[in-house]
């Protein structure tokens, strides 16, 4: 297997080489490789591949690492069903009485 | 390098800035575009890719998104680039009898501007998209809706753009514009300065910031949209939704405050739903809010009862352009020449973008349009303050 076959985010099977096309291609914060490759829209949005990613953008654009903004975190902070939002079951259903 | 001069300079890297440069790059001209932050950055990554011809006000408005429409079937084509096209129809939802008169009154009303609507009955809806609830009353249902990532619809213009030899420089932000008796002379950016004779305010919900420098009052206001996103799942629908009440609420807001905001639906190519939205002014506060996401949950369970069981990976937030009539500010601006407006399409931005770009490009070249600008002009707000 050669390196840009390696995946980097694992929930949305992007691989290094996919990454380093976007960031040579202008993509320089985490948001806009986000957008280009959908990396981090996964299942765990992120979380893991995020910082990977961020050191990519370091070293091919010599920003350093600490300037990398992360991206946007958004609720829920893990997985949860619809109905738990809004069902009858909602966790929201008590505030609403 | 930097440029020090440019034909005209579009200011705004979102899906309308996009198509101008592209469209205006077509032409041949030399063309320059200025993003503060990055490509589709704001708004127009932060929405649903609906290309909706149901939900445009009948008249000016419908009739432009009808023309934009027909620019969708080749896009794909054109651009060379795949922007997950996917012209499988639309339905709007129709749950209690109120909504289904006023519904009556508006397809008729489409009808007579020349869009290809039909109302159906409960049973036919159904049959339609099978994951809907039985408690619906019926729906309508246009095959010219349509759907495109968002994204990369962008993307696409901007690829293209540059192709045609276009510069685009993101990460630049436009701090002033020098004026030489009421001409467009200079754009200062936090990168340099270029001469040129046209600007181009494509800066969606940033674009009064963009009428300030030039003294010029833009009525554009930032409307908050929330929605969820899920899981990627098998294909559960087969074109996109809006409900009912997203018309009513989209062009009379106080009706939103009572009636609720309306939802729209639709399923990514890679099998995330994208469920939306808010309406909401809130100035620029982009948090998504609990009341708004629990709204938003009940009502899409209502509608279609087994996706209780899918998994929410994500809420955002984005803000939609809004103007107070509902209709884009597109054309010159008579107070100073070489300034163009092309901001304001709210919810619209996705589906009116090829046309928008086609129609300003033609307007820079040519100095008229195919299309008259008449109802879209800036002046339009002028007797209201």
């Amino acid at each position: 297997m050669k390196d840009k076959d390696v995946i980097i985010c694992r929930c949305e099977e992007v691989t290094l080489g996919e990454i380093e096309k976007a960031i040579t291609e202008g993509a320089i914060t985490i948001a806009e490789v986000k957008r280009r490759t959908r990396a981090g829209m996964g299942l765990c949005q992120g979380r893991t591949c995020s910082k990977i990613i961020a050191k990519l953008i370091s070293k091919y654009t010599g920003q350093p690492l600490k300037d990398i903004l992360p991206s946007t975190f958004r609720p829920p902070v893990r997985v949860v069903k619809l109905k738990t939002l809004g069902g009858e079951d909602s966790c929201f259903l008590e505030k609403q009485k | 390098m930097f440029p020090r001069k440019a034909e005209v300079v579009v200011i705004g890297g979102g899906v309308i800035g996009s198509s101008i440069v592209y469209h205006l790059a077509k032409k041949g001209l030399k063309v320059v575009l200025l993003e503060k932050n990055g490509i589709a950055s704001g708004t127009s990554s932060a929405c649903e890719g609906l290309v909706l011809l149901q939900s445009k006000k009948p008249g000016v408005h419908l009739k432009l998104a009808l023309e934009s429409a027909k620019k969708f079937y080749n896009l794909k084509n054109e651009l060379n680039y795949d922007i997950e096209y996917r012209n499988n129809g639309g339905m709007v939802v129709i749950e209690n009898n109120e909504e289904l008169k006023a519904m009556k009154i508006f397809v008729e009303k489409q009808k007579s501007i020349g869009l290809e609507v039909y109302l159906l009955d409960k049973d036919k809806a159904i049959e339609k998209e099978p994951a809907l609830s039985h408690d619906i009353l019926g729906s309508t249902f246009s095959p010219l809706d349509a759907q495109v990532n968002q994204i990369y619809l962008s993307y696409a213009f901007i690829n293209s753009a540059k192709n045609l030899g276009a510069k685009i420089y993101t990460h630049t932000e436009v701090t002033g514009i020098k004026l030489e008796s009421n001409k467009i002379r200079l754009i200062e950016t936090t990168k340099g300065e270029i001469e040129t004779e046209i600007v181009i305010n494509a800066a969606g919900v940033y674009s009064p910031e963009i009428g300030r420098m030039v003294n010029l009052d833009i009525p554009i206001k930032p409307r908050r949209g929330q929605l969820l996103v899920t899981e990627s799942v098998p294909k559960i629908l087969n074109g996109v939704l809006i409900s009912a009440k997203y018309i009513a609420a989209k062009f009379n807001p106080s009706l939103a405050e009572i009636e609720g905001e309306g939802i729209s639906i639709e399923q990514t190519a890679s099998g995330n739903l994208l469920i939306g939205s808010t309406r909401e002014f809130v100035g620029m506060n982009k948090n998504t809010t609990l009341e708004g996401i629990n709204s938003i949950a009940k009502h899409i369970i209502m509608l279609f009862p087994q996706l209780k069981e899918i998994n929410i990976i994500r809420t955002f937030a984005g803000f939609r352009p809004y103007t107070s009539d509902g209709l884009p500010i597109l054309g010159k601006v008579k107070e100073i020449e070489g300034f163009i407006m092309a901001a304001g399409h709210e919810g619209d931005g996705i589906a009116l973008s090829p046309i928008t770009g086609d129609l300003i490009a033609e307007l820079v070249v040519e100095g008229k349009t195919s299309i008259p600008l008449d109802e879209f002009k800036l002046e339009r707000f002028y007797s209201f303050k």
